[in-house]
């Protein structure tokens, strides 16, 4: 056992020596590197090292949290938690966290991902691919962004076991002009397969697109979704699947399990996989993760659960512990069978979104909400672009848009983006019929 | 913390060739308490504690941060930021505004001190206040309270001789999903949040119970009793809080120097404002009874502070001042660029987050008018007292507020509410169309968003009424 490990597990004994019902600690060693760019050019080179052991522990069914950096003053602090714990109330609603032991499948992190010494080269690399498209003119600015994680988990219940998790990403967008941009994304687990210059070339190809935009109309339009803006939508599905926000009526999943939310050609699924930016191999109860359809052919097949929902909805946890909040890890929306250029071939008259940022509720358990495409806007007749656009708003209902998906792309792009599109999300181009723009008046 | 570690660090950088350095210390403790249908969740406490190192050398930035409170890591720690800033290789170089060495200690103290508080009474006030949301004589299918309480001790030096320590205890209180049903229909606040610099005080002046059981009254109101409008221009009274979304959005972040300088493009964006662009310093954006301050130095304020995050003093700042762009928030770096001095608006949110150009305290100057001088004319038109959904594009011109609580005007006469009236609007045609605002002022909490990774900082808007006229609802 590693001498990590081994202080992990001492966290929880020392826990489980004070009296608690239930310890569970997990220390994880991230290494983070992000250089930042705008006006094609580095702005800053950050670094965070990470030291940190996450403990939950129980007792009488009161829930208490705490964390210590780099097991500094293990014992006074598991003390104070214990004598929280204490003081605190009891949940009726808990039911514990997972119990015995688990096979797990090997970690995916990739060591290369840390061993990157300057990663100012694929920054360079995307804003030349960018360049290509755009010409001499171009304006971008974006992030590099690397993680390694080593995570040490221990349970009082039983789950043991040790986690390597990488990602790499790029994030770019580039200017043609003020109001004509385009915004591209590389993510990868692995160093392996990662090509910045994909990220560079399709910011650049938007941009050029996007020249001189008019400004948009009102009114209901099939839409083509580009991958990146889906990959906003799919997350807004994915944390209504969440149990706990179905329990808070933050969900307008609430009362539709076995109900038919989507058309046919819908299948979601959750899967922190190799591929996922978010790949991992265990939940935060150390339940294996494994792939779990939520929508399945247009039906809402479950909720995503740690121990607690799941004993609440009858059920068993899907791996998606957060100890309080179960949470998606890595989206996908199975693909369709048709291709791309299909999609856009069949659209008659509608808009293609890029991207979009700024999504907010009125009401989470209706769904009514907006958000604000940016980027490329652009109008399509015949499968063909005919304007570029721009200042709308597209103003609708999340379970009518669902119920409005009428194309599904074979093509599928990993994608994960700031605020915006999170979780990482595997999406494809999708054709949503009848949606709701409106604009400034 | 570990104060020496901290000085090591600014020596150590010191000897390397750099242009500027400076070393932080940044604890935190922090309390997290969840209430979820009436059910405490989980309680969280932890302390937290780490340093970063900032430097500039040949024209380059880097930033390293760690936990780990050793000579070593602190070594490394100053090894890793002087790499990185070398290897930026830019051909125009970032420069740092200069600034005189300020050595203080500043800290906001408390009436009643948060550690005094005992755990049971933090979770009673939580059930406290549950209990108000669940005494109205309504049908609350769920909500969720949360309360944080968080201190930031820190200790800050630069190579320019500043030595800065502070103290800053914060309260924040925030609802979620408060769901009434009635007669078959669901409405819900969103999110709502309070927050504090200072003690447990803060409570009594929230007055939380009957703010909540308010919120509960407005929603079951607007279920019963809420009628669309009828779409079509029409004056608008905005309160408080729609003023200070208003400002924070369609002022406070145009207004950030490091957004005009592009350095936010690919996250949270631009700014409709930039060199060579139609608006800049002098141009008009609204109508000369606006003008919108962001002041960090307003006492106990949620965003209060006395220096900023690279040793600056924090003074207010005049955004838009009667209807013009007058000044922009600047960090040393911007400042640099555009020929100016910092006005102290770098803020960093813990010790693994860069300091970057953020708001504090942003809202509409009050006028001279009463509160009902602002209503008597008013023949047809909206009074919005809150908002729901909003947002605004990424160079913060064309935005939209949906009202949570809202009134027809007929007449100078408050009358029955209006259910989710929409404005859909561009600064400029907000900004322009305001025509009086009043003279008492009212402050609503935020969470501001920016940065990658993301840095919650918290802020608050706010303002007096405002009127505008011949505005399109809908």
């Amino acid at each position: 056992m590693s001498e990590v490990m081994t202080k992990t597990e001492a966290v929880v004994k020392k826990g489980k020596a004070l009296g608690a019902d239930e310890v569970l600690a997990s220390t994880v060693f991230g290494e983070y590197r992000q250089s930042r760019f705008s006006n094609n050019q580095v702005d800053i080179g950050v670094a965070w090292d990470d030291y940190t052991t996450g403990v939950l522990l129980t007792w009488k069914k009161r829930i208490v949290a705490t964390q210590i950096k780099n097991f500094q003053n293990v014992d006074a602090t598991m003390e104070r938690l214990f004598k929280l714990a204490k003081v605190s109330k009891e949940n009726p609603m808990y039911g514990g966290i997972a119990q015995g032991k688990f096979k797990y499948a090997k970690p995916m992190g990739d060591k290369a991902i840390r061993d990157v010494e300057d990663p100012s080269g694929y920054i360079y690399e995307a804003i030349e691919a960018a360049r290509k498209e755009v010409g001499k003119d171009i304006d971008s600015g974006g992030i590099l962004f690397t993680k390694y994680e080593q995570t040490y988990q221990v349970s009082s219940e039983g789950p043991q076991g040790t986690d390597e998790r990488s990602a790499i990403e790029l994030s770019i967008r580039a200017f043609l002009q003020r109001d004509a941009s385009g915004h591209g994304v590389e993510c990868n687990s692995s160093l392996n397969g990662f090509k910045p210059a994909r990220a560079g070339e399709k910011a650049g190809e938007i941009a050029k697109m996007a020249k001189n935009p008019k400004t948009g109309k009102a009114g209901k339009f099939d839409i083509i979704f580009d991958p990146l803006f889906f990959g906003s939508v799919i997350g807004t599905y994915g944390f209504m699947g969440s149990a706990f926000y179905v329990m808070a009526k933050m969900s307008v999943f609430a009362d539709k399990l076995g109900k038919k939310v989507g058309p046919e050609i819908v299948t979601m699924r959750d899967n922190p996989g190799k591929q996922s930016v978010n790949n991992r191999i265990f939940d935060d109860e150390g339940v294996p993760v494994k792939e779990t359809v939520f929508i399945d052919k247009g039906v809402l097949k479950t909720y995503f659960h740690n121990t607690t929902t799941a004993k609440l909805f009858k059920t068993q946890t899907t791996g998606h512990a957060g100890i309080v909040t179960p949470m998606p890890w890595s989206l996908e929306l199975d693909p369709g069978d048709v291709t791309k250029d299909e999609l856009f071939k069949d659209l008659k008259r509608g808009l293609y979104l890029t991207n979009t940022w700024y999504t907010r509720f009125q009401n989470f358990a209706t769904g009514d909400f907006s958000t604000i495409p940016r980027d490329g806007i652009f109008l399509i007749e015949n499968g063909e672009v005919k304007e570029s656009w721009k200042e709308i708003r597209l103003s609708d209902n999340v379970l009518n848009l669902l119920a409005n998906f009428a194309g599904i792309s074979k093509e599928r792009q990993q994608v994960h983006w700031w605020l915006e599109a999170e979780p990482p999300s595997l999406s494809p181009y999708v054709l949503a019929r009848n949606v709701q723009i409106t604009r400034p008046e | 913390m570990d104060k020496n570690i901290i000085d090591y660090c600014l020596e150590y950088a010191k000897s390397k060739k750099v242009d500027y350095a400076e070393a932080k210390a940044h604890d935190t403790n922090a309390e997290n308490l969840v209430l979820k249908n009436g059910i405490l969740d989980a309680y969280a406490a932890a302390l937290d504690s780490g340093f970063y190192v900032r430097i500039l050398a040949d024209g380059g930035l880097g930033f390293a941060s760690s936990n780990k409170w050793t000579k070593q890591e602190a070594q490394k720690t100053v090894d890793t930021a002087y790499k990185m800033a070398k290897s930026a290789k830019r051909k125009d170089k970032i420069k740092f505004e200069a600034e005189k060495a300020v050595k203080t200690t500043w800290e906001v103290k408390q009436k009643k001190k948060i550690e005094n508080v005992s755990s049971e009474d933090k979770i009673n006030k939580l059930l406290e206040i549950d209990k108000a949301i669940m005494s109205q004589k309504a049908t609350v299918a769920a909500r969720m309270l949360v309360l944080n309480l968080f201190s930031a001790d820190k200790y800050f030096v630069n190579t320019e001789g500043s030595i800065i320590s502070s103290f800053v205890p914060k309260i924040n209180f925030q609802v979620f999903g408060i769901t009434v049903v009635d007669q078959g229909k669901m409405e819900q606040l969103t999110f709502k949040e309070w927050g504090y610099s200072g003690g447990w005080e803060a409570f009594d002046l929230w007055k939380l119970e009957e703010a909540v059981a308010k919120e509960v009254e407005v929603l079951q109101r607007v279920l019963r009793e809420g009628k669309p409008v009828k779409p079509g221009k029409m004056d608008l009274i905005c309160g408080p809080e729609v003023a200070g979304i208003a400002s924070h959005e369609s002022c406070g972040h145009p207004m950030e120097a490091d957004r005009i300088l592009g350095r936010e493009m690919s996250q949270a964006g631009r700014s409709f404002i930039y060199q060579g662009g139609p608006y800049w310093i002098g141009t008009r954006i609204g109508s000369d009874k606006v003008t919108i301050i962001d002041d960090p130095t307003i006492e106990n304020s949620y965003g209060y502070y006395l220096y900023d995050d690279e040793g600056i003093k924090a003074r207010p700042r005049f955004l838009y001042k009667n209807g013009k762009i007058n000044e922009f928030l600047q960090n040393r770096e911007t400042a640099a660029k555009l020929g100016t001095r910092s006005n102290g608006a770098s803020r960093s949110m813990n010790y693994d987050r860069e300091p970057i150009v953020r708001m504090a305290n942003t809202y509409l100057q009050p006028g001279d008018m009463s509160d009902e001088e602002i209503f008597e004319d008013v023949k047809n038109g909206v009074y919005m007292h809150s908002f729901t959904e909003w947002n605004i594009d990424d160079v913060r011109f064309n935005q939209r507020y949906i009202g949570r609580e809202a009134y027809f005007i007929e007449n100078g006469k408050l009358k029955g509410p209006v259910a989710r009236p929409v404005i859909e609007t561009t600064t400029l045609n907000f900004w322009m169309a305001v025509d009086a605002v009043s003279k008492k002022i009212d402050f609503v909490s935020a969470t501001c968003g920016k940065g990658d990774p993301s840095q919650g900082a918290p802020v608050y808007t706010g303002g007096p009424l405002c009127r505008l006229r011949r505005v399109f609802i809908k």
